[in-house]
């Protein structure tokens, strides 16, 4: 007899008479654990759902009261039947925004640098969001679903803004977004999704941010930005934009508009294969490099293709940004 | 079994001192391999050198714990490594109830953090440092020094101590005739008592009359009698265990895993990019060096067979922890440091009732430590301009490690 043992994402089989230490281990899902015996109380955790028999547990190591606040020691407890488990020092989850399938309109569609368009979705409903965070479309008659940040604020939450860049051959843009969408139709939305988004407010100390978005990467970012100056207008902030030429370039007179209100907020293009008069040449992660000398305190915000997002992180710890403060969005390409 | 089935085990004649302390690894994989347990005479006693040995041998009711020669030469009874029955029960119940997880949860990141923050704060600047001396070491003396309540002797005091006590518990070698074979190597380690006696000896006066908070102070006073405390004498053994293996293993295991991490370092990038992955790090740093390497032992009960060899009631025998976490037949290669192997238990806290009381202490300072490290300087490198040595045979970890960072 075996019962499902779910911890932290993963699920594994434990006998009825099997530690669930022993299960997780020998499936190859780690937790903290050192002696094995019921003494030392490394691999204590929560049982979230379900039962289990404490066997042989110390009253030394786990006490009554931690018995009734549903803790158990992995290395001696058996399932009593399926149970869910949580490692001590991982809070319980957030209370997400929760996920919605939705239908929006297409109220305008327009383009605004090369192969590059803004897409704005009225919504029936409002939509509660982070901003930074994404929704995904389903491609008519495909069936294929594909993700876009939202460029929103959490009150712009009527109208969802995305940037779309076109994919040659690609299902969703190449076959739908940059051909034949038009104003009024009608497309399913799921949303909203991802970790890409500032702390709480009360959580946000309104320290200096570094944000790196390549292509439409900007997109999360210009959510982000206007919520961290809104919340702290005075925080010193840099944003670069990183894109192959000057027609790659858009909502720099946005951006210039926001630095104007924001004398500690500075926006940075930078043109990766086409020098232009007036911008900076070359990667926007090396921009960075060369601009910050410390960054450290500082929190850092990625979101790209998977290869400014990796060379972004390499230069914020270069810089000696603590890495908990480093967020990342990365574009997986789909399928064309 | 007779004497003539049992492998030539001449070769041990020719093991000397010298070669497990530089490198214990090769003598011991032959022993795992042609003699899991076996006399070895440079060490006057048998040794057990797999996982499934040193594990029946730790956890069976024909075996009790015993102190090494050189730990009992070094440390004197009633130390709570070397024990049993009543006087372990009390001196277990002593050490304890500040070592529960419930307990250290209450004060170890106020208690190790700081710390931490405090070594880095001196180098984090400059671009270099020596990681060993100027962080793992300090963190780990600094911490337990608090906490027993010695916040008045200094770090490089407390490092000096236990490198004494070390090379002193560890001075195993016998002649063939049961005697020490050095036996000045002991000087340094009762120079150090002596010392740690002028020191402490001051203090119990003061916390027998004045109890406060700290550690030791809780050991003289918890469970007696009104007006009574325990013997300082009773009480010294066992603070020396602390004074050497409590103050320097959680330094050898950071800068052990520091070694394993520089050797992968698309896994050292990893764990600097989820520090929730530190815990595991570590967990396998002390299993591919294990800090306490050879430095425990158990006697038996009575006349008792083990690995098809006899040994009569009485024999002590040594446990090999370092060597049982290298064993071919639990882990694959277990010679490499890998934070993604089958994340299999250990056996580097020991096992048993003797196992170690502070795994939960000593893995959350390591973790602490390292969490700060990263956090201050996640560009951290190693600098290979220079080697990383490691020594010891009781005790195993990086005599020294040179790193680099941008600044």
């Amino acid at each position: 007899m075996t019962f499902a043992v779910t911890v932290g994402g993963n699920s594994v089989e434990c006998g009825e008479d099997q530690a669930l230490l022993d299960a997780c281990l020998r499936a190859g899902v780690w937790m903290p654990n050192s002696c094995n015996q019921g003494t030392c109380g490394t691999c204590k955790l929560h049982v979230v759902a379900g039962e289990v028999d404490h066997g042989s547990s110390p009253v030394e190591t786990l006490s009554d009261e931690e018995r009734c606040a549903g803790m158990a020691l992995a290395c001696q407890a058996r399932p009593r039947g399926d149970v869910e488990l949580r490692p001590q020092g991982t809070s319980a989850a957030r209370t997400a925004n929760p996920l919605r399938d939705m239908v929006g309109t297409v109220r305008e569609v327009s383009d605004i640098a090369r192969d590059t368009r803004r897409i704005l979705l009225g919504l029936n409903e409002p939509l509660t969001f982070d901003a930074g965070q994404y929704v995904e479309l389903v491609v008519p008659g495909s069936g294929e679903r594909r993700q876009y940040s939202l460029a929103n604020t959490a009150d712009e939450d009527k109208v969802l803004e995305l940037h779309v860049k076109l994919v040659p051959d690609g299902v969703a843009t190449h076959g739908w977004l940059f051909d034949g969408l038009a104003e009024g139709d009608e497309v399913d939305i799921s949303g909203p999704l991802g970790d890409f988004h500032l702390p709480p407010e009360s959580e946000d100390d309104g320290g200096p941010m570094v944000l790196i978005g390549g292509g439409t990467g900007l997109a999360p970012l210009i959510g982000i930005v206007r919520t961290a100056l809104r919340r702290h207008p005075a925080r010193e902030v840099v944003l670069y934009h990183g894109v192959r030429g000057e027609e790659e370039l858009y909502d720099g007179d946005r951006l210039t508009e926001l630095a104007e209100q924001h004398p500690n907020f500075r926006f940075v293009p930078v043109l990766s294969h086409e020098p232009a008069d007036g911008y900076r040449e070359g990667f926007p992660t090396d921009a960075f490099v060369e601009d910050v000398s410390t960054a450290r305190g500082w929190t850092g915000w990625l979101c790209g293709p998977p290869a400014m997002v990796e060379a972004g992180v390499k230069a914020f710890k270069r810089r000696r940004m603590a890495p908990r403060n480093i967020h990342r969005e990365k574009f997986t390409p789909a399928d064309a | 079994m007779t004497t003539t089935e049992r492998p030539d085990l001449s070769w041990l004649d020719e093991v000397t001192m010298a070669d497990l302390e530089r490198n214990p690894y090769a003598t011991y994989e032959r022993l795992r391999a042609e003699a899991p347990l076996a006399y070895v005479p440079v060490l006057g006693s048998y040794v057990a050198s797999t996982e499934e040995v040193c594990r029946e041998i730790a956890t069976s009711p024909d075996f009790e714990a015993v102190i090494t020669p050189a730990g009992g030469r070094t440390f004197g009874h009633p130390a709570v490594i070397g024990v049993n029955g009543d006087v372990h029960a009390d001196l277990r119940t002593m050490i304890e109830p500040a070592l529960q997880p419930a307990e250290v949860d209450r004060w170890v990141d106020d208690l190790v953090r700081p710390i931490a923050r405090r070594y880095l704060e001196q180098f984090e600047s400059d671009g270099q440092a020596e990681l060993v001396a100027q962080f793992c070491e300090p963190v780990s003396v600094r911490s337990l020094g608090d906490l027993l309540g010695l916040h008045d002797v200094e770090s490089d005091k407390l490092r000096e101590w236990f490198a004494k006590l070390n090379r002193s518990f560890t001075n195993a070698a016998m002649t063939s005739g049961g005697e020490f074979a050095n036996p000045e190597g002991f000087v340094e380690g009762d120079e150090a008592k002596a010392e740690i006696r002028s020191i402490v000896d001051p203090l119990i006066d003061k916390w027998i009359e004045h109890p406060d908070d700290s550690a030791i102070s809780h050991w003289l006073h918890d469970g007696m009698p009104p007006g009574q405390t325990r013997e300082r004498e009773y009480i010294y053994p066992t603070i020396y265990v602390y004074l050497l293996g409590a103050m320097q293993e959680p330094g050898h295991g950071m800068a052990s895993t520091l070694v394993g991490l520089f050797g992968r370092p698309e896994q050292l990038e990893e764990v600097v990019d989820d520090p929730t992955l530190i815990p595991r790090a570590v967990a396998e740093g002390v299993r591919w060096t294990s800090p306490i390497w050879s430095a425990t032992a158990r006697i038996s009960t009575k006349p008792v067979t083990v690995a098809g060899v006899d040994l009569p009631e009485g024999t002590p025998v040594m446990m090999s922890y370092g060597s049982a976490n290298h064993d071919t037949g639990r882990y694959e290669a277990p010679t490499t440091y890998d934070l993604h192997r089958p994340p299999l238990p250990h056996l580097a806290f020991g096992a048993g009732n003797h196992a170690c009381a502070g795994i939960y202490f000593a893995n959350h300072t390591m973790r602490i430590a390292l969490e700060e490290l990263f956090e201050a300087i996640p560009n951290l490198e190693r600098d290979t301009r220079a080697g990383v040595e490691f020594w010891g045979w009781g005790f195993r970890g990086p005599t020294s490690l040179h790193v680099t960072w941008e600044v």
